[in-house]
């Protein structure tokens, strides 16, 4: 436990502008002095310094304050829900730097993050400011630390450029990965699941996550390798996260396998963020002689298009989920005519219930759940809903995405870390109720940091459980709770509708219209010819009817 | 005419003034920090060592009363390095350790009454990193002394020093052997240390800019010795316990004796951290300045 | 003969005359309609494609209605297609042409008739017609009658850092902090949280009809505006009308916009002329 910060503070009217300052020296010294004073004065841009700041503290009150504090004490009234918090800027204390760590960040270091804000945390980007005004802001950031005025300008450190990567390097920088023990935190697989991983706190003592290596879409200070490799060099400020710096110095690596090691960790992730719009899930149908995959651990799926959906935190309802832990899930599908698999996986780096990740879920708890809701001190499972209307919906109108409700009840299939699954229905959040005797069947298995589970149904369903049919566009939602992160109940990650389709068996009939048309093309085609030349060499009168 | 030109280069001029007066004691005064407390050194050392004749001491002890919260088990299970360094029994939280009624761990140190610089000393005090636990948990250093943080363990070790008024840094150290030197550049008591690795390591630092400070022992006994003579703050400092201060008078050749009783009731005392700094707290007045200077403009 | 005059000849028949026109017609329809109008502020979208062949075929019908009216100028535009169907040497090109028309209308007819996995279309009214009354909790509200009452009283300042306080305690998840509709947790809700940046949106509506969704939320939604799938809450319940009132405050001071008045004060008749224009925009 840290320790208290003291609280007494001077604060004045405003800062700033603290208002006329006492009784200035006497004429007669000012005109002596005055030769000296011009120059001076025309040495210094403090007016000019001075409008900036303004002008970036009316912006600050305008966008900022809400999140990060009308005294810029990282404190706005939006900020208990946020996990990072908003950062304080009275402490000067940047996460994202060109800077060796401890030091300061250099302005453009700030305007970046304003620019693109920091992908994984709730800070967007401001790129609706032009940059004038984010210069303006930035000259206000600066203002409220007096580090800024004590340490002058910070130099930014050098950075060499990529050398290329290539697979030497992967499997150098997978070596690297193990000596500076990243696994530590990070976790073999780089899913944020290592053994250290559940008592991370960052300097204000909040919980914060070991970064997810396999979703770079969230790192804060961008995914590209070059970025990946200048936060090994200045570290995160405030986090666990510690500069590489006096590591290579004292030549425990050296500066190509500091490099090595950003190809690797790149290498963990897709090159993209799974692409959105891709929101139907085309479930392939398998060949007669294949038998569908019975556990998630199947060869069958490795030829399986993946499909990612992703989720946010509920908070539609109370008590709200902002920030959960999972932020989405891939989808893979294959039926078999009669049966149908679904494989769903996520990366959650507990395997709930886990005690090793008890002191999380207390901290996750005291963090967010700060409103007064109770909250769970027991161990929780991990749980997980696929959510189907009740029936293949007639027009275009289907149950509330949100489990149903009362008149358009929702069928799930539902599986938990501690129960295993079963069929269930639900008419609204929280009031999922088991069906008798379950038809699902399934399996789950958790690998370093990530759940997978597989879901297995025939297509005929009966009564509240939906029919599959081949070739329909059958709605469906997911659910994931992780019971570590405080997760239960109504606190859990959504996702909006989405569809799978079962592929239909592609029998040769698909081939015949279009034989059809190539050939009454071709006839016409040769008819059109014939006429033409019967027209030229038959003489001018039949001319007008043959080319129609 | 020419009056009147002059009173438009009036405000110019008084902000002009004051931005220099400003750059000459707040701006470039500090720039030590950065640098490790470079700047404050050379201006300390030229100050002469308090002769011996006219040293003065001090001798203290830190008290307990009541029954210490038992100290709690670490279980370092997910570290078995570590873990294989302690035979039963295993190792123990040192937030609160009481011996027969003296409270280790203390940091005792002179917080006002003297008036002149002291020398920063060049050899560097060390914090060690050994079967994961921080050796001293609790120390002291003066502004500006280097301070060498090392790795006896063949683990990954990261430190992570969070101060309010100084600079903090989190550093890695993945091999036993590895030292890095740091500096803390101003006075803070106390810094938190922690490594993030393994959640228990935490260790406390005082920065003082002059060497009269001690760390209360097994025997809850501490010493400052060399004082020169005068009225003193004697302040400690408990990381679970809080803060308790004394006052002592001493002349040449003089020996106080201080005693501070912390007690069981004391549990949940508000405990400071470093004090942090605010653009208020150094001089308003050159602040005054730019948006003086403004309106000059006009 | 030179270039300039090569390309004003060619341009002068009339069939290289109507395949240019034709592609010309095809690129302002399918491009110029959706990329043009942003240029100068007015807000576009793309034509659909059953849209676009309907207009393609206007165009090409209006072509040979030309191209046919005078009997010399249709002698001049069947040529190059006589002269493809008859002339000996260019046996190959005509080989060539029918490959190809094979090859596309075979395609064409495929890609048609093989099975589809697309989501179904799903078409979704964003403003639909409001009721004539609400309740709120127990109160009936006439949206047409209904206005700001925080523009009559108190200090709007006030109104606007409520709203503003309101407003990121419980919309920026969604909604965003820059208000458009980009929130962190934007990118799992289908449909997208309303960008109230965008001219289309808050200075098309009266303050009663953003009261009416704030209250009433996804759930609220006639079956035009597709409630199941909507994820904004309702506020009913949580927030109270005052606090309501002040976030549509803040929504309108933020964003710069000034709400669409419900035409004329008071006066029933008048009142419901000002729902029905609200309706689907």
């Amino acid at each position: 436990m840290r320790g208290t910060r003291r609280v007494a503070r001077h604060r004045g009217a405003g800062r700033w502008n603290a208002g006329a300052h006492g009784n200035g020296p006497g004429w007669t010294s000012f005109l002596s002095l005055m030769p000296l004073l011009l120059i001076a004065g025309l040495a210094l841009p403090s007016a000019a310094d001075a409008q900036d700041v303004e002008n970036g503290q009316r912006l600050y009150e305008r966008w900022c304050a809400e999140c990060h504090g009308a005294e810029g004490e990282g404190d706005g009234p939006a900020a208990s829900r946020m996990l990072p918090r908003p950062r304080d800027f009275t402490e000067a204390r940047y996460q994202i730097r060109t800077t060796a760590s401890g030091n300061l960040p250099t302005t453009g270091d700030i305007m970046r993050a304003i620019e693109h804000g920091l992908p994984g945390t709730t800070m967007p980007g401001w790129p609706n400011l032009n940059r004038s005004q984010q210069r303006d802001l930035t000259a206000y950031l600066k203002s409220l630390s007096p580090f800024f005025e004590r340490l002058g300008p910070p130099d930014s450190l050098s950075f060499e450029s990529p050398p290329g990567g290539g697979e030497e390097a992967l499997e150098s920088g997978r070596q690297v990965y193990t000596k500076l023990e990243c696994d530590r935190c990070h976790g073999s697989a780089g899913r944020g699941d290592g053994p250290s991983a559940p008592t991370l706190t960052d300097w204000r003592d909040q919980p914060v996550r070991a970064a997810d290596l396999t979703q770079p879409w969230l790192f804060n200070g961008g995914s590209s390798v070059e970025e990946i490799h200048r936060r090994f060099l200045t570290g995160l400020d405030g986090t666990p996260m510690p500069t590489q710096a006096d590591a290579l110095n004292a030549g425990v690596v050296d500066s190509a396998q500091l490099w090595d090691l950003a190809y690797y960790v790149r290498s963990l992730a897709p090159e993209r963020v799974p692409p959105p719009g891709r929101n139907v899930v085309r479930v392939e149908r398998i060949a007669d002689d294949e038998e569908l995959p019975a556990g998630p651990g199947a060869d069958a799926w490795d030829d399986v298009d993946r499909y990612w959906f992703p989720m946010a935190g509920q908070v539609l309802e109370r008590p709200r989920q902002f920030e959960p832990m999972v932020d989405g899930v891939w989808v893979e599908g294959v039926h078999d005519g009669s049966e149908i698999a679904l494989r769903v996986s996520w990366n959650d780096p507990s395997q709930s219930p886990d005690s090793a990740w008890m002191q999380w879920q207390r901290r996750v708890a005291g963090a967010l759940y700060a409103d007064g809701t109770p909250w769970p001190t027991d161990s929780l499972p991990d749980r997980l809903a696929v959510q189907f209307p009740t029936e293949i919906p007639e027009g275009r109108e289907r149950p509330y995405f949100l489990m149903g409700s009362a008149q358009k009840p929702v069928y799930l299939w539902r599986w938990n870390s501690r129960d295993g699954i079963r069929e269930s229905t639900a008419t609204g959040l929280g009031t999922a109720g088991p069906l008798p005797e379950s038809r699902l069947q399934g399996q789950a298995t958790w690998s370093a940091g990530q759940w997978s589970v597989v879901f297995r149904r025939s297509l005929e369903g009966e009564g509240q459980r939906i029919s599959l049919e081949s070739g329909v566009a059958v709605p469906v939602a997911f659910y994931a709770w992780d019971g570590n992160n405080a997760e239960t109940g109504k606190r859990a990650a959504v996702s909006s509708w989405y569809f799978v389709v079962l592929e239909v068996p592609t029998g040769n009939e698909v081939y015949v219209a279009p034989a059809a048309v190539v050939l009454l093309v071709a006839g016409f085609g040769v008819f059109m010819v014939r006429s033409a030349r019967q027209g030229e060499t038959g003489g001018g009168a039949g001319d007008d009817g043959s080319g129609a | 005419m020419r009056t009147t030109d002059l009173r438009g280069w009036i405000p110019t001029a008084v902000a002009a003034v004051t931005a220099a007066a400003f750059v000459a004691c707040g701006g470039g005064g500090d720039q030590a920090g950065q640098e490790g407390g470079e700047g404050q050194q050379a201006a300390q050392q030229q100050g002469p060592v308090v002769p011996p004749d006219s040293q003065a001491f001090v001798r203290g002890a830190v008290q307990f009363e009541g029954t210490a919260p038992e100290a709690e088990s670490i279980d370092m299970s997910q570290e078995q390095f570590c873990a294989a360094r302690y035979e039963a029994p295993e190792p123990r939280t040192q937030h609160v350790v009481v011996n027969d009624g003296m409270l280790q761990n203390v940091f005792v140190y002179v917080s006002s009454g003297l008036e002149r610089s002291f020398p920063t000393p060049q050899e560097a005090e060390t914090l060690d990193q050994q079967a994961c636990r921080y050796r001293p948990h609790v120390m002291g250093v003066q502004a500006g002394q280097p301070l060498a943080i090392m790795n006896s363990d063949s683990v990954l070790h990261n430190i992570n020093a969070t101060p309010s008024a100084n600079r903090g840094f989190n550093v890695s150290q993945p091999q036993a052997g590895m030292t890095t030197t740091r500096k803390f550049a101003v006075e803070e008591v106390m810094i938190p240390v922690a490594c993030d690795v393994h959640g228990w390591m935490n260790a406390y630092i005082g920065v003082l800019p002059h060497p009269f400070y001690d760390v209360s022992g097994q025997d809850g006994s501490v010493a400052m010795d060399g004082l020169p003579p005068g009225e003193y703050v004697i302040e400690a400092w408990h990381e679970r316990y809080g803060v308790m201060s004394d006052t002592v008078t001493l002349a040449a050749g003089d020996t106080a004796s201080v005693s501070f009783t912390y007690s069981a009731d004391m549990a949940g005392a508000e405990v400071p951290l470093g004090d942090p700094i605010y653009p208020h707290d150094h001089g308003e007045e050159s602040h005054a300045a730019p948006a003086d200077a403004e309106v000059g403009n006009r | 003969m030179s270039g300039p005059e090569r390309v004003r000849e060619w341009v002068g028949h009339p069939f290289w005359a109507t395949a240019l026109v034709l592609v010309l017609a095809y690129a302002a329809i399918r491009f110029g309609i959706p990329h043009v109008p942003p240029l100068f502020g007015v807000a576009s979208a793309p034509v659909p494609s059953s849209v676009v062949l309907q207009y393609m075929l206007s165009v090409f019908l209006a072509l040979m209605l030309y191209v046919s009216a005078n009997e010399e100028r249709w002698e001049r535009f069947r040529e190059p297609i006589r002269v493809l169907l008859v002339e000996p040497d260019l046996g190959w090109l005509r080989v060539a042409v029918l490959v190809a028309a094979m090859a596309i209308t075979g395609w064409l007819t495929y890609t048609n008739v093989r099975p589809s996995y697309g989501a179904p279309a799903a078409l979704r009214s964003i403003h639909p017609a409001p009721p004539d009354q609400i309740q709120f909790e127990g109160e009936t509200l006439r949206l047409s009658r209904l206005q700001n009452p925080l523009r009559e009283e108190g200090d709007l300042q006030e109104h606007y850092e409520r709203g503003a306080e309101i407003y990121a305690e419980n919309c920026v998840p969604c909604h965003g902090d820059r208000l458009d509709g980009q929130g962190h947790f934007a990118n799992a809700f289908n449909p997208a949280p309303l960008d109230l940046t965008s001219g289309g949106n808050l200075p098309q509506l009266s303050e009663s009809f953003v009261f009416w969704r704030i209250a009433k939320g996804g759930p609220g939604l006639p079956p035009e505006g597709t409630p199941w799938n909507s994820a904004m809450p309702a506020w009913e319940g949580v927030l109270s009308q005052r606090e309501i009132w002040s976030v549509i405050v803040y929504l309108y001071e933020q964003t710069g916009f000034t709400p669409r008045s419900t035409e004329g004060h008071g006066g029933g008749e008048a009142g419901s002329s000002g729902s029905a224009a609200e309706g689907t925009s």
